[in-house]
């Protein structure tokens, strides 16, 4: 009875496209899109994890980046210095700005870099220097890229014409990219000596880092200390708050397409076969068998689509990054098996219809010729 | 060997209600011997197809009953039929109603499969049989790529492979030319009588008429003497002999006519050639 499904499944080949391709063309749709934004949270935390920090302090209940500003009094680095477990810590200046070239605007995350610094700096260097001295930048290779500018050229930000001495790699995504200068020159445009906007600290690999971010929380006045899967997934959030209804709408979209395509190509091909399940059914074949084969014939279309779509949207995410736009696709289990329960549920739903029609087949209609 | 009586009794269809009820089958009685080949002859719409339908458990009788080896089928609940259908009758059909998706050895072991064998014994079961049908060089063609008769002789396997008690087939010849009807109608004849499993046909074609034990004559859903039914020889239908519009005595023989156009026919044949009508069977 399955292998009947297949034969009839794969016997008019116009309608096996329509409903294989219909239900990969909406559980791509979905898929992308979750993909889009799996792929703008990771970009969003990209500096967070890729920072190199075990924990982050910020401003008492500043709990992320995107969207915030944290500011504390410079003595706060040397009480965190002062508790045990703690290696290294690199105060950094964040604000969000503009990085300007010619008519070339681009919002980005301005970090303050100190000399030297360990950590908070650019992780992956496409060509030049990374680390800012005064009067110098390191920016995204992308915006550099958009804005035709390369090293040595110039580029405006906060006000003030920087030397662009690095591009970096993995710095941008959809909203913003990620601008180093020297912690001294953003001291200087911001004209406040005395503030800081995030520690960034690196523990001893013994120690656990929740512990001593506690610690840190109970013996420095004013501040929050996260570590920095915590510090990330806060900054996640804010990605989530902005796309849950986006997402949740279009996978409704894709679903419907899904189903109606799936609905229609299993009903007609049921219709097209009526004839074939009454002379099944004369024969002596119990309901349950034929609608074994509606339920196969669906679930193998829907999983054929799937694995399609499954397919495509990898290869879009593959086309994506050699096209090297401010986008990528990550494609998150969460979302595998979502697309997986919504075809599933399709392909149950897809064959209610045809499995009524059956049910009513008079078998003694195969010797009325139809 | 099976060896199966099928024993109809009083049976009566109607179909509708009120004004529009048909009598399609009055009051019919019937027994078949295992073995025995019947043949179900009568005009269009005479009921052929409703009865062949209550025999094989497709259609339930509105009156009587329909024993098979002492079971009462007729009483069997609805979803208990597909089963009795599966295992004890063979199906073949005027248009063959074979499966367009599924090659032919594929339509003949599917058949098998529903009623529960492993898929391996039904198709080596399903390829015996096609051989033996002549059919062993086509296995795995799709049907639309046979003849017709090499389509119904598919049917005849897929018939014959739950080893059924009893074989029931409506017009099997009747989108086939004469003389392959006749063959495949000789071919069933030959395997009824080697398996001892009995065959109903349902049938106009009077060529077939040599392959049958036994000839009934369904008329107005009843059956009627068949020795009373004679064949206008122009024009080859049936006629009642007492009531036949037109007769002709040639050489002692007598010649029943539908119409006394038919008569004249006949005797023109008679006198420019001395042929005995155009049609002889
Ligand atoms: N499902 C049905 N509903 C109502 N009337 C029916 C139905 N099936 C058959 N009939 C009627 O019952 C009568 C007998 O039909 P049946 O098909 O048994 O005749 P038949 O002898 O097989 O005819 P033919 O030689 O043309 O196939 C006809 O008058 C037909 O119109
Ligand atoms: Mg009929």
């Amino acid at each position: 009875m399955i292998r009947l499904a297949f034969h009839n499944l794969f016997q008019n080949k116009i309608r096996f496209i329509i409903s294989v391709g219909g239900v990969a063309l909406a559980m791509t749709l979905i898929l992308s899109l979750d993909a889009v934004f799996t792929g703008v949270e990771r970009q969003i935390t990209a500096y967070i994890d890729n920072s190199g920090a075990d924990i982050f302090v910020s401003q008492k209940s500043v709990r992320n980046m995107h969207m915030t500003t944290s500011s504390m009094s410079r003595s706060v680095i040397t009480d965190v210095e002062e508790i045990p477990g703690i290696e290294k810590v690199t105060p950094i200046l964040y604000l969000t700005n503009m990085v300007v070239s010619g008519k070339e605007r681009n919002l980005a995350y301005i970090i303050g870099l100190p000399e030297n610094a360990p950590m908070g700096g650019p992780w992956k260097l496409f060509e030049g220097r990374s680390y800012p001295r005064t009067g110098e930048t390191i920016i995204d290779r992308n915006i550099a890229q958009k804005s035709k500018i390369g090293i040595g050229d110039d580029v405006e930000i906060l006000g003030r014409k920087f030397k662009v001495v690095g591009l970096s790699e993995e710095t941008t995504n959809l909203v913003n990219s990620v601008a180093f200068i020297s912690i001294s020159d953003f001291i200087k445009l911001w004209g406040n000596s005395n503030s800081i906007s995030y520690l960034l600290i690196k523990i001893n690999p013994e120690k656990s880092s929740s512990d001593i971010a506690a610690q840190i929380e109970a013996n420095v006045k004013n501040v929050t200390a996260q570590v920095t899967a915590d510090f990330s997934s806060q900054e996640r959030r804010v990605v989530k708050d902005m796309s849950t209804e986006v997402i949740t709408m279009m996978n409704f979209i894709g679903f419907l397409i899904g189903l109606a395509v799936m609905a229609l190509t299993v009903y007609t091909s049921t219709l097209a076969h009526r004839s074939e399940y009454g002379v099944l059914k004369a024969l002596g074949a119990h309901n349950k068998h034929l609608y074994q084969t509606v339920i196969s014939y669906s679930l193998l279309s829907v999983l054929i689509g799937l694995a399609l779509g499954i397919m495509i949207t990898f290869l879009l995410s593959i086309i994506l990054t050699y096209l090297r736009l401010n986008l990528t696709l990550a494609i998150s289990g969460v979302s595998l098996l979502k697309v997986s329960s919504a075809s599933l549920v399709i392909a149950a739903i897809s064959a209610i219809l045809p499995i009524k029609q059956i049910a009513g087949l008079d078998p003694a209609m195969v010797f009325r010729g139809k | 060997m099976t060896s199966s009586t099928l024993r109809v009794s009083h049976v009566t269809k109607r179909y509708g209600k009120g004004i529009t009820e048909i009598n399609a089958v009055r009051d019919v009685s019937l027994s078949v011997a295992p073995g025995e080949i019947v043949l179900i002859m009568g005009p269009s719409g005479s009921g052929k197809t409703t009865l062949l339908s209550m025999l094989g458990a497709i259609l339930k009788p509105t009156e009587g009953e329909i024993r098979l080896n002492g079971d009462v089928i007729s009483a069997f609940a609805e979803d208990h039929l597909p089963e009795i259908r599966l295992r004890q009758f063979g199906f073949i059909f005027q248009d063959f109603n074979l499966l367009s998706a599924l090659t032919i050895l594929e339509n003949v072991a599917i058949v098998a499969e529903l009623a529960g064998m492993k898929r391996n014994f039904a198709r080596k079961k399903g390829i015996d049989l096609l051989n033996g049908l002549g059919l062993g060089e086509r296995l795995y063609f799709h049907p639309r790529k046979l003849s017709g008769g090499e389509k119904q002789r598919v049917a005849i396997a897929r018939a014959l492979i739950n080893d059924p008690a009893l074989i029931l087939a409506d017009e099997p010849t009747a989108n086939l030319d004469s003389k392959i009807g006749h063959e495949i109608m000789k071919l069933l004849r030959n395997i009824a009588k080697e398996q001892n499993r009995s065959v109903i046909i349902v049938s106009h074609d009077q060529r077939i008429k040599d392959i049958a034990d036994r000839i009934l004559w369904l008329e107005d859903g009843q059956f009627k003497e068949m020795m009373s039914m004679a064949i206008d020889p122009i024009c080859g239908m049936s006629v009642e002999r007492e009531k036949a519009p037109a007769t002709l005595e040639h050489e002692g023989a007598t010649y029943y006519f539908c119409a006394k156009g038919c008569r004249d026919e006949f005797a023109d044949n008679l006198k420019k050639n001395g042929v005995v009508g155009s049609m002889i069977f």
